[in-house]
């Protein structure tokens, strides 16, 4: 399938940000607030980004500077190269806004028509194309349907289905499993999977940490407007350590071992948790003279819950 | 085509929210009001009689004439309640793209915020005029076949309604831009529609004003606000077959009405959503 990938060859970055201010002034007072300050962020072409943070972190805000929904108060956003201020720019981009409010009016491929329309898109394409969406997002037989009847989830499946309408090289998604059930949940991830294997770049703004997780390479937390941790899930979330679970440990050798590694108890077992490698092997072998028996020696890793946590409260 | 499917979006909508369908239900009543209600009988080809609600009022005149009054008075009422109609109709249309949730989405599409505006701007043109045109044309053909009597400056009336309303289509446009409230947008129109015979009356106002400030003001907004009353004038001088005296309203008007469509695009070019 052609993303249209190819024609926007000017940037290796999807999403480029360098400095993006965006300050609201109360005309009145004249009371500031910055909602988003000074955020550089560079998303590569074809990763999946996962943007988080506590509410009113600014991260809606930062989708919309660069959509040109909203406009900066300073700083630079670009999209596959492009200035994103430029109606040209989003031509490559699908986006599904948090708390959408698609006109009640339309039919689930109405609707399709219409934002394929102002996306470019010739009629027989179009047809083509939503036929296609409506089948792939499980709403075949909703098609000519009225949306107004359609339920929260289902809503969101053809929010998605028109992101994804023109076949864009970005995709920005802001809570897009919000109101939908496990197995839809399931259905969109693995359309979005699909996405990416085609290299769709996919901006994805949720409060589902898991979601997150198990979707996002690549994630960010915005913190009071600023960016307060950003790298590859995989290494935030790969604390460096090891724990020991063992039985049997005389009191002796748990004093000795605490003095190295914090320790805890659990349903009769002993937990050592062990900064690295070479002391939980030398742990086990002392473990072992003592004839102690060994559970588990497991590497630890930090949920990305966990990380977020981690980093809001060293922020606050 | 993103203009096209912009005019189209707005026309469903209209058709959704029951808006054009409203204002051809009203039109339709109308053209039965002058099928039914109103008679005229033409007698030995140079006198009539006119009959409204039964009540004759018997006058030996020339048909052609009277005729052409009785479209003058059409006209003018059709101005009034057409304008009206199409107010009220157009005034739901500017808000209610700009609710949250939507709005967002179609500023994501590659089309410029002047693109949405002017697409949103025809569409709604569009729909009022359609119904302007079978509203007149209707009653026309009502009179015409009643009569016998084809009055096609009559037609005329199409033009300069759908002008004025072209105008005053910005008003509500920037007001539904900058305060994104449909109830402001026609208090606004409404207010400047009927301000315009009272401001029309300057060379009274001449006399009655004391000072040459208050005159200044006076004539100031008399020909800066678009001119309803006018546009009414010259709308009853060209089914009288008459010409009109000066084109000045229409300058003004247009002039008003493209300084406030810029206004409006300025502000939605400027806004943050």
């Amino acid at each position: 399938m052609d993303n249209g990938i190819n024609s926007y060859m000017t940037s290796d970055h999807a999403i480029e940000t360098e400095d993006l201010t965006k300050v609201f002034r109360n005309r009145w007072t004249g009371r500031e607030i910055r909602a988003v300050d000074r955020v550089s962020l560079q998303i590569q072409r074809g990763t999946t980004f996962g943007l988080l943070g506590p509410n009113g972190a600014g991260k809606t805000t930062f989708i919309k500077m660069l959509l040109s929904a909203t406009h900066p108060s300073s700083g630079a956003a670009r999209i596959f190269g492009g200035d994103a201020r430029l109606a040209s720019s989003r031509k490559p981009v699908g986006y599904l806004p948090e708390n959408h409010r698609f006109p009640t009016y339309f039919t689930g491929a109405g609707m399709l028509d219409f934002y394929g329309a102002l996306s470019g898109m010739g009629a027989a394409e179009r047809r083509r194309r939503s036929t296609e969406l409506l089948e792939r997002l499980g709403l075949k037989e909703w098609g000519t349907v009225r949306i107004g009847k359609y339920s929260k989830g289902m809503l969101q499946r053809l929010g998605l289905a028109q992101a994804m309408m023109h076949k864009p090289a970005l995709l920005v998604l802001d809570e897009p499993t919000d109101g939908v059930d496990p197995v839809g949940r399931l259905e969109i991830r693995e359309v979005l999977r699909e996405l990416e294997r085609q290299g769709v770049t996919i901006f994805l703004n949720s409060h589902l940490l898991v979601e997150v997780e198990t979707f996002c390479r690549e994630v960010a937390i915005l913190q009071h407007g600023k960016v307060a941790l950003q790298g590859a899930v995989r290494d935030l979330t790969a604390a460096p350590g090891y724990q020991v679970t063992a039985a049997g440990v005389p009191d002796e050798l748990r004093r000795q071992l605490r003095a190295s590694a914090p320790e805890r108890v659990r349903d009769g077992f002993v937990q050592f948790q062990f900064t690295s490698r070479e002391e939980a092997n030398r742990a086990v072998d002392l473990l072992r003279c003592h004839g102690c028996e060994i559970e588990s020696l497991a590497p630890t890793t930090s949920t990305l819950e966990e990380v977020f946590v981690r980093t809001i409260e060293r922020k606050r | 085509m993103t203009m096209l499917a912009l005019i189209r979006d707005t026309f469903r909508e209209a058709l959704a929210r029951k808006i054009f369908w409203g204002l051809f239900a009203l039109s339709t009543l109308m053209i039965l009001f002058f099928l039914f209600l109103l008679r005229i009988d033409i007698v030995q080809g140079a006198t009539a009689t006119i009959s409204l609600f039964g009540m004759d009022e018997a006058r030996t005149v020339d048909a052609a004439r009277l005729i052409r009054r009785v479209y003058g008075a059409i006209a003018t009422f059709l101005y009034t309640w057409g304008m009206l109609l199409a107010v009220f109709a157009s005034s739901g249309l500017v808000p209610s793209f700009l609710e949250p949730g939507r709005v967002e989405l179609l500023l994501s599409k590659p089309v410029t915020r002047g693109q949405i505006l002017l697409g949103r701007y025809l569409g709604n043109l569009l729909v009022v005029s359609l119904n302007i045109c079978y509203l007149v044309a209707g009653v026309w053909l009502v009179l015409g076949a009643k009569t016998g009597i084809w009055a096609p400056n009559f037609l005329y009336s199409i033009a300069t309604i759908i002008f004025l309303f072209a105008v005053l289509l910005t008003v509500i446009f920037f007001i539904g831009v900058l305060f994104e409230s449909a109830a402001l947008a026609v208090m606004v129109t409404v207010a400047l529609m009927m301000m315009s015979p009272i401001l029309a009356q300057n060379r009274v106002a001449e006399k009655l004003l004391s000072s040459q400030w208050s005159r200044d003001v006076w004539n100031g907004l008399y020909h800066v606000l678009p001119k309803a009353y006018d546009m009414g004038r010259m709308t009853l001088d060209l089914v009288y077959e008459r010409r009109a005296a000066d084109l000045g309203p229409v300058w003004s008007s247009a002039a008003f009405g493209l300084v406030l469509f810029a206004l409006s695009f300025l502000i939605f070019l400027r806004r943050d959503y």
